[in-house]
């Protein structure tokens, strides 16, 4: 009996072999994602980042299911993901919130999907809620909240359907480096009392070394998995752990890798820039 | 939604300075307002007095005003009233819905939408009226070829405005919808029909402006029941107060009508 408990914790969450994405043809072809291979193990929380543009999005959204068309295997169990799966639960890059519904019915969102009577999905909706610290929040629209409340409303919703994996895009693009932070010790927190197993997609350097157990670092185009970096730091963790010298080491190795990728990037950007500029 | 009130009741008041230097207040828009309405009472009174017109063309503010009080206590004028309201509202709420219908099939499918667009794009301001005639032959003389016409011009309306704001809805919450695997009917009416709630409404407002346009139209046409019929038996009688009467109670009903849907779009926000 335990052997097969055993058995299934060293399976990992998910497996991501060999995946390559094109974009276009012909002259406007575009490698978004290059051979990229990875797992993620159960409980296990893993950060995805790389410099805009180095096909971070396109990686997120075929591991989402919302991209079936792509070549090797993103594997959860034995199945091939081509359409959302129910053991990933996404939270987007954009704002997503439903803005004709309040925060608890937006919440309860994928539980009314999933026709849970209402006072039960009002129930685990509001547990949810309480955990990314919204509370009082409940009865309002989002047209009423912060940027950084209606990014934790989006968290939250995901988290109701109970995913396997939490997969998330840059969540935290939009909010201040302080809300950030603060945000990321929310994420640390329920990622330790739910077990969660988490795949962050980020740019932001210190967030990721902040929450991670690995770190996959790509390349700016094509998007390729330059290194993967285990993040040894003690947990519970929270965003103290900034300032230590472990975190300092870790930042500076890991932009010493990131630097030639995000100057690639730059100076592809800008020369893409000139072009849009000499042709008026 | 008491918070939402409160929050937006600054913007409503918003004292933006004019062209002029005057700062445009809610106060003096209603002054224009009333001093406009009591400028036209003014010279329609004194047209009335001047004796330019043939007899009761343009009857005193009086004789209307008597009219209308006498129009509100009869029972004929109310059995009018039920007649056209319900002949409005059957046809809006048909044409409505095959409109909505309509547009998300339209906006929900490029191919469709080329193939179509054309049809509903010029067919829409044909007016309605000269299918009447067939219409009748269909339907009868009754209610129902009434019906028929407004509910065929409502559709319209609501189909374009419909099929426009599904072109407009925000992408990322139908992504947001199909991560969650909703199904179709789902992603249609917890995802589709919300986010178009407000060009639905404006759409349904229109449509309603034009079926009781159409649906007194062709009351005056060919009829023996409801306010268009009423009407014209009311001018072949050469009433003109009654007939005036009739009017500015269709203008207020219409009117009111018009500001409640209205009002329910803006809340949408
Ligand atoms: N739907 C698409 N069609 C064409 N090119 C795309 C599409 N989506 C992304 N790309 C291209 O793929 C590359 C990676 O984009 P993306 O995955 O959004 O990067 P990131 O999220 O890391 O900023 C970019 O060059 C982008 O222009
Ligand atoms: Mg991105």
């Amino acid at each position: 009996m335990s052997a097969v408990i055993e058995d299934i914790r060293l399976q990992p969450a998910m497996v991501v072999d060999d995946v390559v994405k094109r974009f276009g043809r012909g002259d406007e072809l575009v490698t978004a994602v290059d051979h990229v291979s990875f797992n993620v193990q159960q409980g296990e929380f893993v950060s995805v980042i790389g410099p805009s543009g180095c096909g971070k999005s396109t990686l997120f959204n075929i591991i989402g299911g919302l991209l079936g068309d792509y070549e090797g295997s993103v594997m959860i169990g034995d199945e091939r993901i081509s359409a959302p799966h129910p053991a990933v639960g996404m939270v987007f890059q954009e704002e997503s919130t439903f803005p004709w519904r309040n925060v608890i019915e937006n919440v309860a969102f994928p539980l009314e999907l999933q026709g849970v009577p209402k006072s039960e999905r009002m129930d685990r909706a509001h547990h949810f809620i309480d955990m990314v610290g919204l509370a009082s929040f409940e009865k309002n629209f989002p047209s009423q909240l912060s940027g950084g409340m209606r990014q934790r409303v989006s968290i939250a919703r995901t988290l109701v359907s109970q995913p396997k994996i939490l997969l998330m895009d840059e969540p935290f693009a939009a909010l201040d480096e302080q809300t950030r932070l603060l945000l990321g010790d929310k994420i640390t927190q329920i990622q330790q009392e739910l077990n969660q197993t988490t795949l962050l997609i980020t740019h932001n350097l210190t967030e990721a070394v902040q929450l991670s157990d690995r770190i996959v670092v790509m390349t700016y185009r094509p998007g390729k998995v330059k290194r993967i970096v285990d993040i040894k730091l003690p947990r519970p963790r929270t965003s103290d752990v900034v300032g230590s010298d472990a975190f300092g080491h870790y930042v500076a190795e890991i932009w010493n890798d990131l630097r030639e990728e995000a100057t690639r990037g730059m100076a592809d950007s800008e020369s893409a820039a000139a072009r849009r500029g000499s042709h008026g | 939604m008491a918070a939402t009130g409160e929050m937006k009741a600054p913007a409503r008041r918003a004292v933006a300075p004019a062209i002029g230097g005057a700062p445009v207040t809610a106060r003096a828009v209603l002054l224009v307002r009333v001093v406009v309405a009591l400028a036209i009472l003014a010279v329609w009174e004194g047209l009335s007095r001047s004796g330019l017109f043939y007899g009761e063309v343009i009857p005193s503010l009086t004789r209307i005003v008597a009219s209308l009080g006498k129009l509100l206590v009869d029972p004929v004028f109310y059995k009018n009233l039920q007649v056209t309201a319900l002949e409005t509202f059957t046809s809006l709420a048909i044409g409505a819905a095959l409109g909505v219908v309509t547009g998300i099939v339209l906006g929900a499918n490029r191919f469709l939408m080329r193939a179509f667009e054309p049809y509903v794009y010029y067919l829409s301001p044909t007016p309605r009226i000269i299918l009447f005639p067939v219409m009748i032959m269909w339907f009868g003389v009754g209610p129902a070829s009434k019906v028929a016409l407004g509910a065929l011009s409502a559709y319209f309306a609501v189909a374009l405005s419909t099929a426009a704001g599904m072109r407009q809805i925000d992408a990322i919450l139908i992504r947001v919808g199909r991560s969650f695997r909703a199904t179709g009917w789902q992603m249609a009416t917890k995802i589709y029909l919300p986010a178009m709630r407000v060009p639905i409404l404006n759409g349904i407002r229109l449509g309603m402006g034009t079926a009781i346009i159409t649906v007194l139209l062709a009351e005056t046409k060919l009829s023996n029941q409801g306010l268009g019929y009423m009407i014209m038996q009311v001018y072949t009688r050469f009433d003109m107060p009654g007939l005036y009467a009739i009017l500015i109670v269709v203008f207020a009903i219409a009117g009111a009508c018009n500001a409640l849907i209205g009002k329910l779009a803006r809340e949408q926000v």
